[in-house]
């Protein structure tokens, strides 16, 4: 199966907003994302997670190395990428069905058929009912679902999500993990998935990268062989799959954590 | 009896206990304030030079427009009829101003606020124009245009643009970059981000801005008109009060008021409300 | 070379006397702008005098002693005419808050004089007092008076309820609640309020000295301009803008700023 995103020598520096002084935020990442997969990312806080998702979502411009998608250097956002930003970035002035309708307008697809796709995705993120609400009339768990259906229903070939559920309590964010999974599953996207939680990233992804404390690198890919359609939270905790790769990912993390800190 | 008393519960049902209260006890001080008019004119406390007499003021309405050969000459803005030629000419420049002010001063806000050190580098320019926008700028705006309706319109356009240009920069900067990043990776162009993204986010301190400039501007060409203009409601106070015309004077004063509160009141503040509540309430800039 | 231009740029953003230089520069862009427009157009000295010679001007104005006099005459004015405005809005603003129904009462009123721009009024109040420094006070009080009273009403009425409740339960009387809750409660409204008021009797104390002539900075641009004198009007803009500048953002907004935080209802 040919690679969809491939990141080759991506080393990156940018100075930092006080000092001045250039932080080291990449070191020669070298990764490949297949098509259809869901790759998630952790590592220590700073490592250069978001650079990464940053530089694949082409915002930010980078000198060394190369990233590319389909064989294509990646220059510029595009949307081909769609990003589900960690903030809250569904713009507040509109509607929830016309936030979700906003990448498609912008392409300039016409209004009837927009409104049958937006409807789709309003129904596979569960916001039926909640279509004319505006952003604030949401809770924070239904703002983070309404951004996916956004970038979701742009149709782009990979989406790039930046701990799109760090900022809901905990409850939610097992809702929208297992919704994910099952979006997934019905869409059969290429999603590389930013995250700081090891459970998360062990339930969701069929690989996880796991980067070093800054400046951020590869350090060793783990796989979690489980069908996605078995990944439930109700069995997960006795799924000695998920408990390895867990336990295997916290392990990797921490000894990162403790070097950053040191 | 029973008839007033039904009539008093209807009206009260109607219109509302509290409204009528307040209706009422608001009305209060204007009928003192008539009251006292009205008696100095027959007790003549202060000479009419000072304080005219309520009914002269009323009449030099129709003396000033008496002249007038009909509504052809009203909309050429005819010297025959003062009264509607002064109204007219004021509101005119007013709306010229707010024609081509209004939207320039957003534009270049909007676009100035949008790059980081641009608005860096116009944000003292704007303070500055601001603090001597409007009344200082007469005397030079008569050394370059004469006395007459540049001068006034100058003066005008001078107030408006500067507090809409500097009020939009501020507002773009205070809309959140995320907002403009998802906009990018949806696909959209430059364009797209300030149709979608700029625009709305400053639009509730946009207009809240158009009703503060409007409500400067009025004053500043008010005070122009009395210095260097030829016509309008400020040349038409300034020049009867030289001649010692009170009633004039008072009837133009309680015009221009008239004027200003109806179009905040009936016209802007309804606007404001409305942007607010369709957008404000959703998102307010902070 | 780029992390050198990097840490330079950081250097700069914190470095305390970046903003002054940027604003010199900014300031030298512009003298620099007007000198070429001045140098280009025909009788420059009537038009658009170059700013050399405005500076010379000022020097000559300096020398003979009129600038500093004109400038304490209107400073003066600003400071009469705005402390009577709060002395007498402030109290006012607080009672109508106070009381509903006198707030029923004077609030149609108040608003429409408000709409009455003290410069409309202008006229009026000429001839009544003639042009005299009355005149020019009277405009001042009228136009700061309304401001103060408004944000101050505005102010009480946001005191929360049940600060007045707590206040009430503990046995506070009425002018104790006054005394310890509303006035307390509505000082952030006040500091704004007085800014605000100060701005317009700044601007009325511009226009009243022009159209009363008195002497004094508004006075100056406007028989400048008369005796054909460009340089010395735009003299005097610059002295009106800078000084505004100079009270609000080192005197007023501090003070505001000061005023919110120790007062402000907001808990950090």
């Amino acid at each position: 199966m040919p690679a969809k995103l491939v990141v080759t020598d991506l080393t990156h520096h940018y100075p930092d907003e006080y000092t001045g002084e250039s932080v080291h935020a990449l070191e020669k990442i070298n990764l490949e994302v297949n098509e259809g997969e869901l790759v998630t990312v952790v590592g220590p806080s700073g490592c250069g997670k978001s650079t990464l998702l940053n530089i694949l979502a082409g915002l930010l411009p980078y000198r060394e190395g190369n990233a590319s998608m389909d064989g294509v250097k990646i220059q510029g956002p595009s949307s081909e990428r769609g990003v589900v930003f960690q903030e809250q970035a569904i713009l507040p002035w509109r509607s929830v069905a016309k936030n979700i309708g906003h990448g498609l307008e912008l392409k300039g697809v016409p209004r009837g058929e927009r409104e049958k796709r937006v409807s789709e995705f309003i129904k596979l993120v569960g916001l039926v009912g909640f279509e004319d609400k505006f952003p604030h009339e949401l809770s924070g768990g239904m703002k983070q679902r309404c951004a996916v259906a956004r970038t979701l229903c742009a149709d782009p070939a990979v989406m790039l999500m930046d701990e799109p559920f760090a900022a809901v309590d905990a409850q939610t964010r097992i809702t929208l993990q297992e919704e994910l999974n099952r979006i997934a599953i019905a869409t059969k996207k290429t999603i590389l998935f930013i995250t700081h939680s090891v459970d998360e990233a062990a339930f969701l992804g069929d690989r996880c990268f796991v980067f070093t404390a800054r400046p951020g690198r590869l350090r060793e890919i783990v796989n979690i062989d489980i069908p996605r359609e078995k990944r439930i939270w109700a069995d997960m905790n006795n799924d000695p799959r998920f408990i390895e790769a867990r336990d295997k990912i916290m392990r990797l993390v921490r000894e990162e954590v403790l070097v950053s800190n040191a | 009896m029973n008839i007033l008393q039904s009539i008093s519960i209807g009206v009260q049902r109607r219109f509302g206990r509290q409204r009528l209260r307040k209706i009422f006890l608001g009305s209060i001080p204007f009928a003192v304030i008539i009251f006292a008019w009205f008696m100095n004119g027959y007790m003549g406390w202060f000479p009419p030079v000072f304080i005219p007499p309520i009914g002269e003021v009323w009449a030099s309405f129709f003396l000033l427009q008496e002249d007038c050969p009909g509504i052809g000459a009203i909309v050429a803005l005819d010297q025959r009829c003062l009264m509607s030629t002064h109204i007219l000419s004021s509101l005119s420049r007013v709306i010229l101003a707010a024609v081509i002010g209004l939207p320039a001063g957003i534009a270049l806000g909007i676009v100035a606020g949008m790059s980081r050190p641009i608005s860096k580098f116009l944000e003292p320019i704007g303070i500055f124009a601001n603090s001597i926008s409007g009344i200082a700028w007469i005397p030079l705006a008569i050394v370059w245009f004469g006395v007459g309706w540049k001068t006034t319109l100058f003066i005008l356009l001078n107030t408006i643009f500067w507090l809409l240009f500097f009020n939009s920069m501020m507002c773009v900067r205070t809309v959140s970059r995320v907002y403009e990043q998802s906009v990018l990776t949806m696909g959209g162009s430059r364009w797209a981000v300030i149709r979608d993204v700029f625009l709305p986010g400053a639009m509730p301190s946009i207009i809240t801005g158009i009703r503060l400039a409007l409500g400067f501007g009025w004053r500043a060409l008010i005070a122009a008109e009395m210095v260097g203009g030829d016509s309008g409601l400020g040349f038409m106070i300034f020049s009867s009060a030289a001649e010692f015309r009170m009633e004039e004077v008072f009837l133009g004063v309680i015009i221009i008021s008239l004027i200003f509160l109806a179009t905040d009141r009936y016209l802007l503040a309804p606007l404001e409300k409305w942007t607010i509540l369709r957008w404000g309430l959703i998102w307010k800039p902070t | 070379m780029r992390n050198n231009l990097n840490r330079f740029r950081a250097f700069w953003r914190h470095f305390p006397a970046a903003g002054a230089i940027n604003l010199a520069l900014i300031i030298l862009c512009i003298l620099l702008i007007w000198e070429l427009i001045s140098s280009t157009i025909d009788n420059p000295s009537r038009y658009l005098p170059s700013p050399i010679l405005v500076a010379l001007s000022s020097v000559d104005m300096i020398y003979k002693g009129l600038l500093p006099s004109y400038f304490g005459d209107t400073l003066i004015r600003l400071i009469t005419g705005s402390s009577i405005g709060l002395a007498l809005g402030i109290p006012f603003g607080l009672i109508i808050g106070i009381n509903r129904t006198s707030a029923d009462i004077f609030y149609p009123v108040m608003n429409f004089f408000q709409s009455v721009s003290g410069i409309a009024i202008f006229p009026i109040v000429v001839i009544w007092w003639g042009n005299s420094d009355t005149t020019v006070l009277v405009v001042i009080l009228y136009t700061s008076f309304f401001p103060i009273a408004f944000t101050v009403l505005s102010g009480v009425r946001e005191v929360p309820m049940q600060y007045i409740h707590a206040a009430r339960t503990m046995g506070a009387t009425r002018f104790q609640v006054i005394r310890d809750v509303l006035l307390p409660g509505s000082m952030p409204h006040i500091a704004t309020g007085s800014r605000l008021s100060i701005g317009f009797a700044w601007r009325a104390v511009i226009a009243g000295e022009m159209l009363a002539g008195r002497e004094g900075l508004g006075w100056m641009i406007f028989t400048a301009q008369d005796a054909d004198k460009t340089s010395e009007v735009i003299l005097g803009m610059v002295m009106i803008g800078v000084s505004w500048i100079v009270l609000d953002h080192y005197l007023l907004r501090p003070l505001e700023a000061d005023t919110i935080e120790r007062w402000g209802l907001v808990q950090r």
